[in-house]
């Protein structure tokens, strides 16, 4: 009760003692499946990239960290706070959720769905102002003026991607949660975006997790990565050269380092010869292509 | 880590951390379409200033519904209700038959148009109006209980509480429908469009089937009283029932406006318009009570009238955009008037005789509905 009274005001030592959100044995399920146990800690300003097979349980994780699917048992924190106690309001002015897939109902304007991103604060004159740059920092200045539902799936990423910026647009060691940003979009625009996306939460001391298919992406924005086989978190690592076995053992696929810059390292990835590095890692992940 | 993490709360308002040139970007215009049509007349008005012309439309309907009928009303008309004792001829027919009924057909048709955008609005779903739902049907349900199975019962209250049982128990019919048809689809077939409407379908059959059992135990005079309900007519209009709809209108319209922009949220889905601070527990009971009040109450005085909360909406948003603060209130208006009309038409049609406007309403909205689903098919193929 007390630490509630606190919580609009928390003094800097209470933030540095409780980690921004944290796990605790949470599990989750969805109907014929169970996801977890899940420990898990992330600190304000950290970037965890989330990386797995397909139907590995990625996307269950984040929404088990958005606070959409309830912890069925153990529990997730929002600075100390039980998740599901917190109002959605007092929420949304600090964390903001992009889910992977985005219909919007009834074709609203971008600007308006840009602008609900903003429900959670006071109406306020610089709100258009805020619109238009978030609009601007998602490379989707362009857009504006059209209907939702007529955009193609990239744009609509796009769109989206304005409006989760424009809600933390003020916002400070708060925490963006997006799944999958990347997926619709041609190569220069990933770049783009995942600059973007890494200078707006740099700025804002935000920490970021982010469901991503490329490893690439991952190594080049991200302190750390979570990898999750079979609804489990195998290995909570620092993104670096000395993830790729794991990495390697985790996708059944054998990687190629390239260094672009000193720290700076890119991969290519190859089928596995023969199985060999899933053996090693005793893992059971089949061999499978990368998807480009 | 260290004090510059701090929540967005303690950062001072309008103070963007990056500002760049935004000069050479239009100021957002929500709410133009991206192509103004450029020809002129009514469509371009339409187009540009939806409420004005529906203003317009309004009185012009309420004008020809008043002066239309068998019975010539004079301008002189007007002035009677200043005169003392009973009015007699056009007067009469002036104040106490067809201004209350036009008024009573606007507002219930106000009510339908609001019901139908805000249950659109909750399901997400264009299509998703309450006569199709069984909302209205549930409503007629608990109706035609009371009338019948529950005649006795209901005789046994006190006058003064007899006029008010059966927008008791239509609101309640029409709580009951929507709040399991809320239930059941998720329940069934969670998040799927045709999943809620089927569930709908399912719900209106059984609503109708068990009205259909109250016909078949009714007597003669609670037959009448039943087919009244079945086909919809607004001649029952009193002022009382005029100034209670008219109330309930204006609140649920205040409701609206406090719900739009949440609404609006909804629209981007369940999970999402939580993640942007929506309480959307609350918005959705609110929803549901405000559309099963507007029903219930449509449905106690004029029975079952089709089709204006799929029509009105639809108009709407075809001319001001899907932003629900401009289409709650619109929608309203919309329906208004088209209800104006329809009965208009319905009553002089075939003067002396009258025609249910339920059937009027249908017969223009069935067809609607069917253009509607083809718009909607098309935009799913991604041609339109």
């Amino acid at each position: 009760m007390k630490q509630a009274l606190q919580l609009p005001l928390p003094l800097p030592t209470s933030s540095t003692l409780q980690p921004l959100l944290a796990l605790h044995e949470a599990t989750t399920r969805v109907p014929g499946r169970e996801f977890g146990p899940f420990s898990l800690t992330l600190n304000a300003g950290e970037r965890v990239a989330i990386l797995g097979p397909s139907g590995a349980g990625k996307s269950t994780l984040l929404r088990l960290l958005a606070g959409e699917s309830l912890a069925h048992g153990g529990q997730v924190l929002w600075r100390g706070e039980p998740l599901g106690a917190l109002s959605a309001r007092m929420l949304a002015r600090q964390r903001a959720v992009l889910p992977q897939q985005h219909g919007v109902a009834f074709g609203l304007p971008v600007e308006l769905v840009v602008a609900l991103g903003r429900l959670s604060f006071e109406p306020d004159p610089g709100q258009s102002a805020i619109v238009a740059e978030a609009l601007l920092a998602a490379c989707a200045s362009h857009l504006t003026g059209r209907r939702f539902d007529t955009l193609s799936g990239g744009e609509q990423a796009r769109a989206q991607l304005a409006r989760v910026m424009a809600q933390l647009w003020q916002a400070r060691g708060g925490l963006l949660l997006v799944d999958e940003p990347l997926a619709a979009l041609d190569p220069g625009l990933q770049l783009a975006l995942l600059d973007a996306l890494a200078d707006f939460t740099r700025e804002r001391s935000l920490a970021l997790v982010a469901v991503l298919h490329d490893i690439n992406h991952a190594l080049a924005g991200f302190d750390r990565l979570w990898l999750v086989q079979n609804g489990q978190v195998i290995a909570d690592l620092p993104a670096g050269r000395a993830a790729l076995p794991a990495l390697e053992a985790l996708f059944g696929i054998e990687l190629r380092c390239v260094e672009l810059a000193p720290g700076r390292i890119a991969v290519l990835a190859q089928r596995a010869r023969s199985g060999k590095t899933a053996a090693q890692a005793g893992t059971q992940a089949r061999a499978q292509p990368l998807s480009a | 880590m260290d004090a510059r993490m701090l929540p967005a709360a303690t950062t001072p308002p309008h103070q963007p951390i990056r500002t760049q040139q935004l000069h050479h970007l239009h100021p957002p215009q929500p709410l133009q379409p991206p192509h103004p049509p450029r020809r002129p007349g009514l469509g371009s008005w339409w187009q540009r200033a939806p409420g004005a012309v529906l203003s317009v439309a309004g009185l012009a309907a309420l004008l020809l519904a008043v002066q239309v009928g068998a019975m010539p009303v004079a301008a002189s008309d007007w002035w009677a209700w200043a005169d003392d004792g009973p009015a007699s001829g056009g007067a009469y027919v002036l104040w106490e038959l067809r201004l209350p009924r036009a008024l009573l057909a606007a507002a219930v048709g106000a009510a339908l148009g609001l019901a139908g955008a805000l249950a659109q609005g909750l399901f997400r779903n264009p299509l998703a109006d309450p006569g199709l739902l069984g909302v209205t049907s549930g409503a007629v349900c608990a109706a035609a209980l009371v009338l019948t199975v529950f005649a006795a019962a209901a005789a046994t209250l006190p006058p003064a509480w007899r006029m008010w049982v059966l927008p008791a128990a239509a609101f309640s019919g029409a709580l009951t429908v929507c709040l399991g048809l809320d239930r059941l689809a998720r329940w069934l077939t969670p998040g799927s469009v045709s999943g809620l409407l089927l569930t709908g379908l399912a719900l209106n059959a059984l609503a109708m089937a068990v009205v259909g059992l109250c016909t078949y135990l009714a007597t003669d005079d609670q037959l009448r009283s039943l087919s009244f309900w079945t086909l919809g007519s607004v001649a029952g209009a009193s002022w009382t029932v005029v100034s209670v709809l008219a109330a309930a209108v204006a609140a649920a319209l205040w409701q609206g406006r406090q719900l739009a922009q949440a609404l609006n949220a909804l629209a981007l889905g369940e999970a999402a318009a939580a993640h942007v601070g929506v309480d959307v527990k609350a918005l959705r009971w609110r929803l549901i009570v405000t559309v099963a009040l507007l029903c219930g109450l449509a449905v106690a005085w004029c029975g079952l009238i089709g089709f204006i909360g799929l029509m009105a909406p639809h108009l709407v948003r075809g001319a001001s955009g899907a932003d629900q603060r401009r289409v709650l209130p619109l929608a309203a208006a919309a329906g208004a008037v088209l209800l104006l009309l329809a009965d208009t038409a319905a009553r002089t049609v075939a003067i002396p005789a009258e025609v249910p406007v339920g059937i009027f309403t249908a017969l223009i909205g069935a067809p609607m509905f069917l253009a509607l689903l083809r718009g909607m098919a098309r935009r799913n193929g991604g041609h339109a």
